[in-house]
C-alpha cells in the first residue's frame, strides 16, 4: 500500500486553504507545533504544505500556475537511507515517510537529501519535521470514515486534491494517474514520488462507454 | 546549500588532520622525519581533529538522540563517518601521546605501524566525509566523484602546507610538493566547471511541470532568504562575491604556497616556511566556503527564477539582401 495524495492543477485556484489546515491541523494535533518566530511581523515560519505561485511564458503568451507543494511520500525516499539514526523511516504498511522526533539529532542530512525542499527545520526543537499525511487523522478510527484523510485534503473548496492508494489500481488515485497522466515532480532524480499532479491540459471526455455509445448511435 | 560554521570546521580539521598525518608518513617511508620534528604536526593534527569533532559535535541540535548516530551503518554515510573519525581521533590520540613522551622511537617498527595505520584511518576518514557529500543526488553539485577527489586532495594538500611550516624536509621536496599542488588545482578547476553545469541543470519542465519556459517565481509559498527553516536553500551568490572568492581561493591555496616553498628552497627568505601555513589555512577556508555556499540543490528551481538563456543557435545582427 502506498497512500498519496493526487492534485489536479486545473482545479487548484492557489487559495491556500490546504497549507492553512495542515499548519492548523497539525499545530494542535500529535505531531506539534509548527512553528513560528515572529508570526505577527513575519509569515516565513514552518509551513508542511506550501503554495507556489509561478507565472511562464512570455507577454502576452502567458499562464500562471499554482503548485502545492508538500512531502512526496516517495517510493525511494533519499531521505531515509541517510539518516544516520533512523529518525526518518517509511512505514512498510502504508508507505508514509515520517520522522521519529526521539532519535532524531537535527543534523539535517535528510533536508539536502530531499530532493523537493519539503522538509522543514525546527531550531527550537532541534529536530526536523515534514508532512505526515496526516497520519493521526487518517488511523483515528473514533472519526467518521469520510474524515480520515489528510486535513489539506479535506479542505480544498474545489477538489482538486485527491487521497488514496497509488498501489491500488482500482483507487481513484490510480485511476487518475493513469487516465490524466499524471506526473511526478523531478523524475530524473531517482526518488520516485507517489505524490502525482495532473497536468494543466484539456481533460478527456466525461462520457463512459454506454453514453458514448449512445451518441454514436444518433449521429452515424 | 548553507555554509553551516559547525560543517566547516569540520571537513576543514579533518582534512587537515587527515593531511597533516599522511605527509608526516610520507615522510617517515622516505626517511625523512626526525622525532623532535614530528611532535608539532602531530599536536596540530590533534588539535584540528578534535575541533573539527567538536564542529561535528555541536552541529547535532538534539543531544539526547547522539547515542543513536551509528544506527544505520548499513546505508547512512553520517553514521560510518561518525565511527571512522572517531577511529582516526583514537589512533591520532594514542600517536600524540607516542610522540610526546618517546620523540626519539620515531624509527622504532611499533611506532612506524602506528603512524602508517593512524594515517590509512585518516584517509578513511576522509573519504567517508567525502562520500557523504557526493552520494546525494539532489545536491547537483556534489553529485560527482569529483567531490571525493576535491576533498581529499585539498584535505592533503592543507595538510602538507602546514606540515611544511615545522618539517624542514617538505620544502626540499618541493617538486612533489608542486605536483601535488598542480593536481589539486586541476581538481578544484574541474569541480568548479560541475558547480557551473549545475547551475544549469535546474528545470522548470521537470520540477513544476510547466510545458514553456521563462518561468517566474510570483510567491515562493511564505518563505523567503535565509529560508530559516530550510536550510539545503542559500540565496545565489552575487557573481562578483563568487569570483573574489575563487581568486582568494586559487591564490591562498596552490600559488601562494608554491611561490612560498619555492623561495624558501632557494635560501632568500626564512620567513616563507610560516607562509605556508597560513597560506594554506586562508584558501582552505574560502575553498570551502564556496563549496557550501555555491553548490546548487534541486529544490533552488521552486526558490528561484529560471535564468534566461540565450538562443543557442547562431543568429545574424540584420537580414541579409538576397
Amino acid at each position: 500500500m502506498q497512500l498519496t495524495i493526487i492534485t489536479d492543477l486545473n482545479k487548484c485556484v492557489g487559495c491556500k486553504s490546504c497549507q492553512v489546515s495542515c499548519k492548523e491541523h497539525n499545530t494542535s494535533g500529535a505531531f506539534g507545533p509548527v512553528p513560528d518566530h515572529t508570526p505577527y511581523q513575519d509569515p516565513d515560519g514552518m509551513w508542511w504544505n506550501r503554495i507556489l505561485t509561478m507565472e511562464s511564458g512570455e507577454y502576452p503568451n502567458t499562464s500562471v500556475l499554482y503548485l502545492p507543494k508538500a512531502c512526496m511520500h516517495c517510493y525511494d525516499a533519499p531521505c531515509v537511507p541517510v539518516c544516520p539514526t533512523g529518525a526518518s523511516f517509511k512505514r512498510e504498511d502504508n508507505g508514509v515517510v515520517l520522522v521519529d522526533y526521539d532519535s532524531c539529532i537535527g543534523c539535517q542530512l535528510c533536508m539536502w537529501a530531499c530532493p523537493y525542499g519539503v522538509r522543514e527545520f525546527d531550531e527550537e526543537a532541534g529536530v526536523v519535521k515534514k508532512c505526515t499525511l496526516c497520519i493521526d487523522r487518517i488511523e483515528d478510527e473514533t472519526l467518521p470514515e469520510h474524515e480520515r484523510q489528510p486535513a489539506c485534503v479535506q479542505s480544498c473548496p474545489t477538489h482538486a486534491r485527491t487521497f488514496g492508494d497509488l498501489d491500488d489500481p482500482n483507487s481513484e488515485v490510480s485511476r487518475l494517474v493513469a487516465e490524466r497522466q499524471g506526473f511526478g515532480l523531478l523524475p530524473e532524480l531517482g526518488a520516485r514520488p507517489s505524490v502525482h499532479y495532473l497536468p494543466r491540459r484539456p481533460a478527456p471526455s466525461p462520457l463512459d462507454t454506454e453514453t458514448l455509445e449512445t451518441a454514436m448511435e444518433e449521429r452515424y | 546549500m548553507r555554509p553551516a560554521t559547525p560543517l566547516l570546521v569540520l571537513t576543514i580539521g579533518q582534512g587537515l588532520a587527515g593531511g597533516i598525518i599522511v605527509c608526516l608518513a610520507a615522510l617517515m617511508w622516505m626517511g625523512r622525519l626526525t622525532g623532535p620534528e614530528a611532535i608539532v604536526p602531530v599536536l596540530a593534527a590533534l588539535g584540528t581533529a578534535a575541533v573539527g569533532g567538536m564542529g561535528s559535535f555541536f552541529h547535532m541540535h538534539n543531544l539526547k538522540a547522539a547515542r543513536y548516530v551509528m544506527r544505520r551503518l548499513k546505508t547512512s554515510w553520517l553514521s560510518r563517518e561518525a565511527l571512522t573519525t572517531a577511529i582516526f581521533g583514537a589512533f591520532l590520540a594514542v600517536l600524540t601521546v607516542w610522540t610526546l613522551f618517546d620523540g626519539a622511537g620515531v624509527s622504532s617498527v611499533g611506532y612506524q605501524t602506528l603512524l602508517v595505520v593512524t594515517a590509512a584511518t585518516g584517509v578513511l576518514a576522509m573519504w567517508v566525509t567525502a562520500m557523504l557529500y557526493a552520494t546525494i543526488p539532489a545536491v547537483l553539485s556534489w553529485h560527482t566523484p569529483l567531490t571525493v577527489l576535491n576533498l581529499m586532495l585539498v584535505g592533503i594538500t592543507s595538510g602538507v602546507a602546514v606540515t611544511a611550516g615545522w618539517v624542514s624536509a617538505v620544502p626540499s621536496l618541493w617538486i612533489g610538493f608542486a605536483i601535488l599542488l598542480a593536481l589539486t588545482a586541476a581538481v578544484k578547476l574541474l569541480h568548479w566547471t560541475h558547480f557551473l553545469r549545475a547551475h544549469g541543470q535546474i528545470r522548470a519542465e521537470t520540477g513544476t511541470g510547466l510545458p514553456f519556459s521563462p518561468y517566474r517565481l510570483q510567491d515562493t509559498g511564505t518563505t523567503k532568504p535565509p529560508y530559516r527553516t530550510q536550510t539545503q536553500v542559500w540565496p545565489l551568490l552575487q557573481p562578483a562575491l563568487l569570483r573574489t572568492v575563487k581568486l582568494w581561493t586559487v591564490g591562498w591555496l596552490f600559488v601562494i604556497p608554491l611561490a612560498a616553498v619555492v623561495v624558501w628552497q632557494t635560501g632568500a627568505w626564512g620567513g616563507a616556511r610560516w607562509v605556508l601555513p597560513v597560506g594554506a589555512m586562508l584558501g582552505v577556508i574560502a575553498e570551502r566556503w564556496l563549496f557550501f555556499a555555491d553548490a546548487t540543490h534541486s529544490s533552488r528551481v521552486f526558490f528561484v527564477d529560471e535564468p534566461r538563456r540565450a538562443p543557442q543557435v547562431p543568429m545574424t545582427g540584420a537580414r541579409k539582401s538576397m
